[in-house]
């Protein structure tokens, strides 16, 4: 592969790695928002909480892989906590209006809360050893660590896909979705599955702090500097759409990349006019589905 | 015999360590003297003891919330170390009565109208008689306006814009310590066109909002000024707070550049260069603020090396000249080892006094030392005072203040990141090394104060006429 061939490559490979990042955050919000009607304002805030319990395990144990396993554990604990002890409630009596307050205050909290506890100076994780380096293929260069995150959000994908097409509990959870009264008549406990369906998705978005956090500074404006890009992303891609989340992630991503490879002015521009483009066109995103 | 190569070596010594000490000495209208620095056992940044009633009153303005919530913190423990020990001093005497200095944290949270609000409270309610700042020249101008409406002093010691003091925003009651955006691109442009004469191919990447705009402008400036052989393979901004910075690397290797020009500032700085390295991309940076000791420990020794960094606190070679700065240094990095408990003063950041931290210390005691002598906090007393006036630190690096625009004149310093067993050249007392763990200050050069002049607005008034030095 020619030096220029090699560079188009690389950067396609960034879009999909940084893609694929986004996506991690943006299916959980999506699930969630999907299954539950949840439209959850915490949701970065949980994924940045993941990044600071990633850093804390990796300190203690000096182990990414059990930050890996563990800290997207503990964060999806904190959103079942959450949703069973104070969204429920809310939900039940204020709605929508009741949530959207709920979900914007407790990411306000765990903001205060990474700030207390870690305080406001930059955290660093290291890369795990085996992920170190980069890979040679045909002439180009590759870092492992980006590959890995592509290969782990496709798992994740795999997992959730085979969650909820080919087991029992994404049956029940695809019924719910469709008609929660008669499958709680049916003698289901549906609030203890829109609890395991919140858990889930915030446990994709921690998997998400977690596996971001070598690649950045953890600090506690991380949410926000993430949070805005997977925001596009489920805007563009169709509130409680996977496939759309997908599609739109990946279209973020290249858009991202080859944006900033040849008209590196307008790069920022191109992803939000992405948005835009989209929503004149279909305003509920490109897999969206209609109210009503 | 060898008795007598023995005292020509102690002759040669005595001369030696006299022209450095004579050195440190440059003459300077104001200095303080830190063999009578007061009793710092009891400082502590995160518990700081600041007096109250009748008081010189100075707010510090800066990010104590937000993303850059640790740089209020860095600015704060600057202030609050120079003004605890003129306080251990016994004060100042002002208006015929010794009187304390106190400090008020004021948080802008690097919000516009938040800076607006935050300035007129310190001046309003809280009788302040100085404004200290801040990070974001934007933010500045603002504290500067408000300066400028209530008649009270502004030093700036911590935002970079030239036209702070241009002829639309220049006032008489703002000072700006700090260095300039057009200073620190045309003094790294000297360094590697008059210094080094080595790497010619420059890639300009910087933050896309008015500070790293104009800092890539005041590079290539210089570089046409000091390095017309040199050539610029590529120039790209990208967003504050930017999550990936592979495509941009991705572009920069492909360009053939020799050196990486950035005027990022953390988390970006830290980013940026974590993710080149994992990328295999080993060229040097020249930055300005890619010092952040915590991060450069993760990148460690390998990845750091070759970093090249400009300063407004350094000096020549060895960095350490006289017994009261190893006096001076000690104690602060003693307290650091022994006393502060508390995040983030407890981690590297602020292991040593020196650096940046170093720069806001002294530009703060500069401010402290500009009132002692005009005997008041009237501010047309200090005016007087502090318009061509001249400090020296206590690394012997002297400052002027250019009269008509109130623009601080300044040698500035490059030095190049080089492993712990090379630091000695710089760190000269033991342990010999400013970081173990990572590349840090080596080789030292000076770039001369007539090279890297601050911009001077040909339209504002009160400069026509003079030469570029004031």
């Amino acid at each position: 592969m020619d030096p220029t061939t090699a560079m188009y490559v690389a950067q396609g490979l960034h879009g999909l790695a940084y893609g694929m990042l986004l996506f991690l955050i943006a299916a959980g919000l999506n699930v969630i928002f999907g299954m539950m009607g949840v439209l959850n304002l915490a949701h970065a805030s949980f994924f940045m909480l993941s990044a600071y319990f990633g850093y804390q395990v990796v300190s203690v144990t000096g182990s990414f892989w059990m930050a890996l396993l563990l800290a997207p554990i503990a964060t999806a604990i904190c959103g079942v906590l959450m949703e069973r002890f104070l969204l429920r409630k809310v939900n039940a009596q204020l709605g929508h209006l009741g949530q959207l307050v709920l979900t914007f205050g407790f990411g306000l909290m765990i903001l205060a809360a990474v700030k207390s506890i870690w305080g406001t100076e930059s955290l660093h994780v290291k890369l795990p050893p085996l992920l170190e380096g980069q890979v040679s293929l045909a002439g180009l260069s590759y870092p492992i660590y980006r590959l890995f995150i592509i290969a782990l959000a496709v798992a994740v994908l795999s997992i959730m896909g085979m969650l909820l097409y080919k087991t029992r509990l994404g049956k029940i959870v695809r019924a719910a979705v469709s008609d929660a009264g008669m499958v709680n008549a049916l003698g289901i406990n549906i609030p203890l599955v829109f609890m395991m369906v919140f858990g889930i998705g915030i446990w994709m978005a921690g998997m998400a702090g977690v596996a971001i956090a070598p690649m950045l500074t953890v600090f506690p404006g991380l949410a926000d500097q993430v949070g805005m890009d997977a925001f596009i992303v489920v805007v563009t891609g169709g509130f409680g759409s996977l496939t759309g989340a997908f599609i739109a992630s990946i279209l973020f991503g290249l858009l991202n990349s080859y944006g900033i490879q040849f008209f590196s002015q307008f790069a920022a521009v191109l992803t939000v006019g992405l948005m835009g483009v989209v929503l004149v066109f279909r305003p509920h995103g490109l897999f969206g589905a209609k109210e009503g | 015999m060898k008795q007598t190569i023995r005292s020509i070596f102690v002759l040669i010594w005595v001369l030696s360590s006299w022209l450095s000490s004579a050195q440190a000495q440059a003459p300077a209208k104001g200095f303080y003297d830190f063999k009578a620095m007061g009793d710092m056992s009891d400082f502590d940044p995160a518990n700081p003891i600041i007096p109250t009633g009748d008081t010189i009153k100075i707010a510090v303005l800066a990010s104590f919330s937000g993303p850059a919530a640790l740089v209020g913190q860095i600015y704060w423990a600057s202030a609050l170390w120079a003004a605890h020990d003129i306080n251990k001093r016994g004060g100042i005497m002002v208006d015929g009565k010794k009187k304390l200095i106190e400090l008020i944290k004021a948080d802008h949270m690097s919000k516009p109208d938040q800076a607006k609000k935050i300035t007129e409270r310190m001046v309003l309610q809280e009788k302040v008689q100085f404004l200290w700042g801040t990070d974001g020249s934007n933010l500045q101008k603002i504290i500067n306006e408000t300066a400028n409406k209530y008649k009270v002093i502004s030093v700036n010691t911590a935002s970079l814009g030239d036209d702070l003091q241009d002829a639309t925003n220049f006032s008489r009651y703002a000072f700006q310590t700090s260095m300039s955006t057009g200073q620190l691109g045309r003094g790294l442009a000297y360094y590697y066109g008059q210094v080094k004469k080595k790497e010619k191919k420059f890639y300009i990447l910087g933050q896309d909002y008015s500070f790293g705009h104009l800092l890539g402008d005041g590079f290539k400036d210089g570089l046409k000024e000091y390095y017309p052989d040199a050539q610029i393979v590529g120039e790209d901004y990208h967003k504050l707070f930017l999550t990936d910075f592979a495509p941009y690397l991705e572009k920069i290797k492909a360009s053939g550049a020799e050196v990486i020009f950035t005027g990022d500032w953390i988390p970006d700085a830290a980013n940026l260069l974590k993710q080149a390295r994992q990328m295999g991309i080993t060229l040097p940076f020249a930055h300005i603020f890619m010092d952040e000791p915590n991060f450069l420990h993760e990148v460690g020794v390998e990845g750091t090396k070759g970093l090249t960094q400009i300063s407004q606190y350094g000096a020549e070679n060895p960095a350490f000249k006289t017994p009261e700065q190893i006096k001076y240094y000690k104690t602060w990095n003693d307290l650091w080892k022994t006393k502060w408990k508390t995040a983030p003063f407890n981690s590297r950041l602020f292991e040593h006094g020196t650096g940046n931290i170093g720069s806001y210390i002294e530009q703060t005691y500069w401010l402290l030392n500009v009132i002692a002598r005009a005997q008041s906090t009237d501010p047309e007393k200090v005016i007087a005072v502090w318009e061509g006036d001249s400090y020296r630190f206590t690394n012997g690096k002297v400052l002027s203040m250019r009269a008509c625009d109130h623009k601080a004149i300044q040698d500035l310093h490059v030095f190049e990141f080089v492993p712990p067993d090379l630091q000695k050249v710089s760190f000269n007392i033991p342990p010999y090394y400013w970081f173990q763990g990572t590349s840090a200050g080596g080789p030292t050069f000076t770039i001369p104060a007539k090279s890297v002049l601050p911009w001077m607005d040909p339209n504002l008034d009160r400069c026509k006429g003079k030469s570029a030095a004031g």
